[in-house]
């Protein structure tokens, strides 16, 4: 067995020489600074060498894990990055197939390019024309009142009702990055064998069943490897968007884990409790990961590793 | 706190800067200074002296020292990088002390950056941490002050009264703060503080009424709103957006009669600390707000708005009336102005700042002569040579340099009529615009530096800050301005209001916290139960504001709300001990 | 199509119907944010601007450009861009192409590697020291280096190899090309949408960064990229727009003062417009007609 390792190793020299010069990359500017992860267990103070640091033990998870907060913050995150990921994947998949049956490839490219630009318009900006438009006096609330919803001095406070927040969030998120997340299954889309179109045409297929049974197997494989990807990531709900259109009156379900951090971390210059907030974080991501890859796995469809 | 602090400062030094200007005789400084300024090695000045040659003559005679030029890291970001010695003023006193300052300003979140430079153990020379300050004091970055400021007469003369209170927990001093009053104080005719504000269209059709407690000022929103029912105005309207709620949770502290000392209300006799927060006070404001929301007079939207959003909202003519600091209102405050320059009938709309307080006892809404002590400048462990930076700090404390930083130069940024006064004519006053103050220096050197305060008063009892001066504030008014203030018989928007008393611990929030300590922790939680119970008590219907009081109380009860004022009191008790020294 | 049905019709219909509000909707936004950026700063303050500036005036961009150190700034950006994305998309391509092989003893040791990078960090200040010690703090080379592989990329640009029919990896093989020349010669030229795609990505993110300038370079103004140096810009249009509350507000300076609405407002146009202009010259790869599209045997 070892013997049969190190000849297929040296067979596949080409092979090694291609990867693992970025192998040592890879531990040199990703592994290496885990020593970081110690800073968890001290009362950190940068100023200070590794062996003058104060030792803690499990001080920093035990006021994460106590705090009356900390609950619902890992809820609200698991909620908004739970939203994200079903309602991203479902809207760049479906944009993706509704660009794919656009024949006119000018109008195609235009409504491409056009959806790619909330993009590059920073949540700051962008959380400014969410409010504006959920005001008072804001376009939803003057159509909800031109079309008789609503009545005039009823104006709905949408960014002050709590359970509001994920699906404005949601929405949001969506506007902004739908155009963008869509890229990757037009790429991928691009790799489908056209014979297969052909053929299916020949059995007569109408446009769904070729969307159905062509296209979406066709890019099957990416879907799958984002979203074991992406359940890996559940912590990260982002924080910009929560932290932007956040106020007193939503804070129940607008406050993810990051927002908390930022407050008794950060801001505090609390290094330690940041760090451990990450670990745990990863460790939480890990464990999805590996269930989403091993899920993938028994069910026979294209898995992370 | 810490931003309230920061946006403090900056205002302060808005104050400055926007009154910006500068004095002329500087020819007469740099002789003087010169002197004391000799010696050093090779002297390689004569190759780059002659690139600015606007300069007066005195540099070529005297030998100057050979040119060092210092880094300097400032934590608040309020004008481009750059070279002192490409300005005007930072010219002047390069020829003085051959110091060049290479300024680097913050981009990106403070505490941050200054973690990067603690770790790796590089600071520049100078630094002005601004909210980082207790980060680096932790980090031992800054060298003790103490040795140097004896040898430095103008160092002495302006932070000598403070140096008890400058003392750090070991005894060491080791930054310089920048609020030092010199001289006697000199009020700010404007209100850049706390005052409720009202449209003047309100005051003219009740007749300008002298109201002075809070059911007056809500009854006059409410019979101007109630008669102007078409216009579909908003009565009041409360800032509460991210950090800066304390707009909207500062106010029963001020109603009470007391000044913005943060999250305490110091009494005057026993010095006790005491927060207001769960008191009779807050329960009163927020009651008032409720029946304010009942009556359809306050705007919901308060709770939920953005600072741009708010600043709108003034800025578009629907709301009646609004408390804020005038510093955070400026920008809407500039626009309503701006048009009533233009047309004279817009005037109706430009908001006056009116002294309220509960049952009309004496306000402190104007600032008492402060010190704020948790934010300075000071020279980090990594400079070479600190005794050039303290005298080039020394060069820049004398009166000549602190009126050329403020005012600038006369015949050019000021002018003085036959009575010695200082001012500046029309076009003066049209020429310090932005890219002006950046080129001369008033915007790098109006605060950040060892400096006179903002309020200081020069020997020749003109004031340090030009805006501050009543000359050049008159010249700022307009006819309706003249007219209003006439007819509440004041020369100025301050002197409507009650003078400050004195209070040596003012401001307390600029008390120096540790970073992480219980206070912090404190002070983070109130801002999380009062933000989010602040909207419900105000928005309940008014038979259910009991109940949700009480739970407020509930929630507010798990903080350890004793040990903040415990803190507080000791606080306040060693400053009084250290001033009476 | 040679027989549309009622169906595909009304499905025709709808799909066009559809896309056209959403380019409506995902491109208000942008025409909003333009809008602000060409009106008078004091003016926007009041809110209310939606397509059209109501107080048309270009003193935004004067004051975004009044610095000369935005040129040298730009150029740093550009080739940050230029470099960081051919190294990382070529790297990438060819880790993934070796991951991608079944039979690699390594393949999944190193696939493994890669992601569970996704998931941790060491922390800032870790890896602040890290740089330092590479001596990579106040150097071009801190832009490039630490993003040579994407572990994103690297998983997509995967599976994009692991669809492509087999038979054409065989055809390189029966030649007896060895690794580097089948991945040079034949996969990486049938990559080209994924490759666009992942450029694409790298591009942006390159263009973007300014927490790296922040954290390793903010000291040297020859290291400084667009963004970082549009950052200072905003802060400093806060500073001006607070210096106009003295006594002196109403001279005639203040008229032609900025607001950060504004300077924000104006830097997401000028810092967008280069990555909307190159979007068109790699969107040909990826975005194509459905019948010609695909791999051709």
């Amino acid at each position: 067995m070892e013997k049969s390792f190190f000849k297929k190793l040296i067979q596949q020299r080409m092979l090694v020489l291609m990867s693992v010069p970025f192998v040592i990359w890879l531990f040199i500017f990703k592994y290496l600074p885990l020593w970081g992860w110690t800073i968890a267990f001290q009362k950190y103070k940068p100023a200070l060498s590794f062996s003058q640091q104060k030792w803690v033990g499990f001080e920093h998870f035990k006021f994460l894990f106590t705090d009356e907060r900390f609950l619902r913050v890992l809820r609200n995150t698991l909620a908004m990055s739970g939203i994200n990921l079903v309602l991203g994947f479902v809207t760049a998949i479906t944009l993706a197939l509704l660009l794919n049956e656009i024949r006119l490839v000018a109008f195609k490219r235009l409504v491409q390019t056009v959806s790619y630009l909330p993009h590059f318009i920073s949540w700051v900006v962008a959380a400014g024309i969410i409010q504006t438009t959920l005001a008072n006096d804001g376009i939803i609330n003057e159509i909800l009142v031109a079309t008789g919803i609503i009545h005039k001095g009823q104006e709905i406070l949408f960014l002050g009702i709590p359970h509001y927040f994920w699906s404005i969030f949601g929405a949001s998120s969506v506007w902004k990055e739908v155009g963008w997340n869509t890229i990757v299954y037009l790429a991928a889309m691009t790799a489908i064998d056209p014979s297969q179109y052909e053929a299916a045409d020949m059995d007569g297929a109408g446009r769904f069943r070729k969307m159905w049974n062509v296209t979406l197997p066709g890019i099957k494989p990416v879907i799958v490897v984002l979203l074991i990807m992406n359940i890996g990531n559940l912590m990260e709900s982002g924080f910009e968007p929560q932290y932007l259109l956040g106020n007193g009156m939503n804070v129940d379900f607008s406050e993810n884990i990051d927002i908390f951090v930022l407050k008794y971390g950060i801001e505090q210059s609390n290094y330690s409790l940041s760090i451990a907030a990450g670990m745990f974080k990863t460790v939480v991501s890990l464990i999805l990961l590996t269930a989403a890859n091993t899920i993938a796995k028994k069910t026979g469809e294209a898995r992370l590793y | 706190m810490a931003k309230k602090l920061m946006v403090a400062s900056m205002a302060l030094a808005v104050a400055l800067t926007a009154s910006a200007c500068g004095n002329s005789n500087n020819g007469g400084d740099e002789a003087s200074t010169n002197g004391n300024t000799s010696s050093n090695t090779t002297n390689n000045a004569a190759s780059t002296d002659n690139t600015t040659a606007n300069n007066t003559a005195a540099t070529n005679e005297s030998a100057p020292k050979d040119k060092v030029t210092f880094s300097l890291f400032n934590g608040v970001a309020n004008a481009p990088d750059g070279n002192t010695n490409e300005t005007t003023i930072g010219k002047a006193l390069e020829d003085q002390t051959g110091v060049n300052f290479k300024i680097e300003h913050l981009v990106g979140d403070l505490k941050t950056k200054i973690g990067t430079m603690i770790a790796s153990n590089k600071y520049p020379d100078v630094i002005d941490p601004d909210a980082g300050i207790d980060q680096l004091l932790d980090a031992g970055a800054f060298i003790d002050l103490t040795p140097y400021i004896d040898k430095y007469p103008n160092i002495k003369k302006v932070y000598g009264p403070y140096l008890s209170r400058m003392k750090a927990a070991d005894g060491k001093i080791y930054y310089l703060p920048f609020s030092t009053q010199v001289g006697a104080y000199t009020a700010d005719p404007n209100i850049n503080q706390g005052a409720f504000w009202v449209q003047r269209r309100v005051l003219k059709e009740a007749g300008y009424p002298k109201i002075k407690t809070m059911d007056e000022y809500f009854k006059l929103i409410e019979d101007y709103v109630n008669k102007h029912k078409d216009e579909n105005l908003i009565g009041y309207a409360s800032l509460t957006n991210d950090w800066r709620f304390f707009a909207t949770s500062n106010q029963p502290m001020h109603l009470a009669g007391y000044p913005n000392d943060g999250n305490v209300e110091i009494d005057m006799n026993t010095h006790e600390a005491k927060t207001y927060y769960t008191n009779d006070d807050t329960k009163r404001w927020l009651q008032a707000l409720n029946t304010l929301n009942s009556k359809g007079l306050f705007d919901k939207a308060s709770f939920v708005d953005n600072y741009d959003q708010y600043i709108a909202k003034l800025s578009s003519k629907k709301v009646v009336g609004f408390f804020d600091y005038g510093w955070q209102i400026a920008n809407a405050n500039n626009v309503l102005k701006d048009a009533a320059k233009k047309d004279p009938a817009q005037d109706d709309f430009v908001y006056q700042p009116m002294p309220i307080t509960f049952d009309g006892q004496p306000d402190q809404l104007l600032d008492p002569p402060g010190f704020v002590n948790n934010r300075g400048i000071g020279i980090t462990v990594s400079a070479k040579d600190p005794e050039r930076i303290m005298q080039y700090w020394d060069t820049l404390l004398s009166e000549d340099n602190q009126i050329l930083r403020s005012w600038g130069i006369k015949g050019e940024t000021y002018e003085v009529d036959d009575k010695g006064r200082f001012y500046r004519t029309a076009e003066e006053i049209a020429k310090i615009d932005e890219p002006f103050n950046l080129k001369f220096g008033f915007k790098y050197y109006a605060w950040d530096w060892p400096q006179y305060g903002t309020n200081s008063t020069l020997s020749d009892g003109n004031a340090l800050a030009p805006g501050l001066q009543p000359e050049v504030f008159q010249l700022s008014l307009t006819d309706k301005d003249k007219e209003i203030l006439g007819k509440y018989g004041v020369q100025t928007y301050a002197a409507q209001f009650a003078t400050p008393q004195d209070r040596p611990w003012y401001p307390a929030w600029g008390i120096p916290k540790e970073q992480g300590s219980p206070q912090q922790i404190w002070e983070t939680q109130k801002d999380e139960v009062t933000k989010k119970y602040y909207p419900k008590l105000v928005l309940a219907k008014p038979a259910d504001f009991d109940k949700v009081w009480q739970e407020y109380l509930g929630a507010f009860g798990k903080l350890d709300t004793a040990g903040y004022e415990k803190w507080y009191t000791e606080q306040i008790k060693t400053i009084l001990d250290q001033v009476s020294k | 199509m040679k027989h549309a049905s009622f169906g595909d019709k009304v499905f025709e219909v709808c799909n066009y119907t559809f896309l056209a509000l959403l380019m409506v909707v995902t491109l208000y936004p942008f025409l909003n944010t333009l809008a602000y950026s060409l009106n008078a700063g004091l003016d926007s303050l009041k809110g209310g601007i939606h397509l059209w500036p109501r107080e048309f005036s270009i003193q935004n961009y004067k004051f975004v450009f009044r610095e000369a150190t935005i040129l040298h700034a730009t150029m740093i950006s550009v080739f940050r861009t230029v470099i960081g994305t051919a190294v990382t998309v070529f790297c990438s391509a060819m880790v993934a192409y070796t991951i991608s092989r079944q039979e690699y003893v390594l393949r999944k040791f190193i696939t493994i590697a890669f992601i569970l990078t996704m998931y941790f960090y060491g922390g800032l200040i870790p890896v602040f020291l890290l740089m330092r010690d590479l001596h990579l703090v106040g150097s071009f080379w801190v832009y490039i280096f630490p993003g040579v592989i994407g572990v994103f990329n690297l998983i997509v640009i995967r599976s994009f190899i692991e669809g492509l029919p087999e038979s054409i990896m065989e055809s390189g093989r029966i030649d007896g090309a060895g690794d580097f020349r089948t991945f040079w010669n034949i996969v990486l030229p049938l990559c080209l949408p994924v490759l666009a795609t992942v450029a694409l990505f790298t591009a942006v993110y390159q263009w973007n960064s300014w927490f790296d300038v922040f954290l390793y370079n903010s000291s040297d103004i020859n290291l400084s990229t667009l963004q970082y140096e549009l950052m200072k810009i905003l802060q400093n249009s806060n500073a001006s727009s607070a210096t106009m509350e003295s006594g002196f507000s109403n001279s005639g300076a203040a008229a032609s003062m900025v607001t950060p609405l504004s300077i924000r407002a104006t830097m997401t146009i000028v810092a967008s417009v280069p990555m909307i202009i190159v979007y068109p010259f790699l969107q040909k790869y990826f975005v194509k007609g459905m019948t010609v599209g695909g791999v051709k045997g």
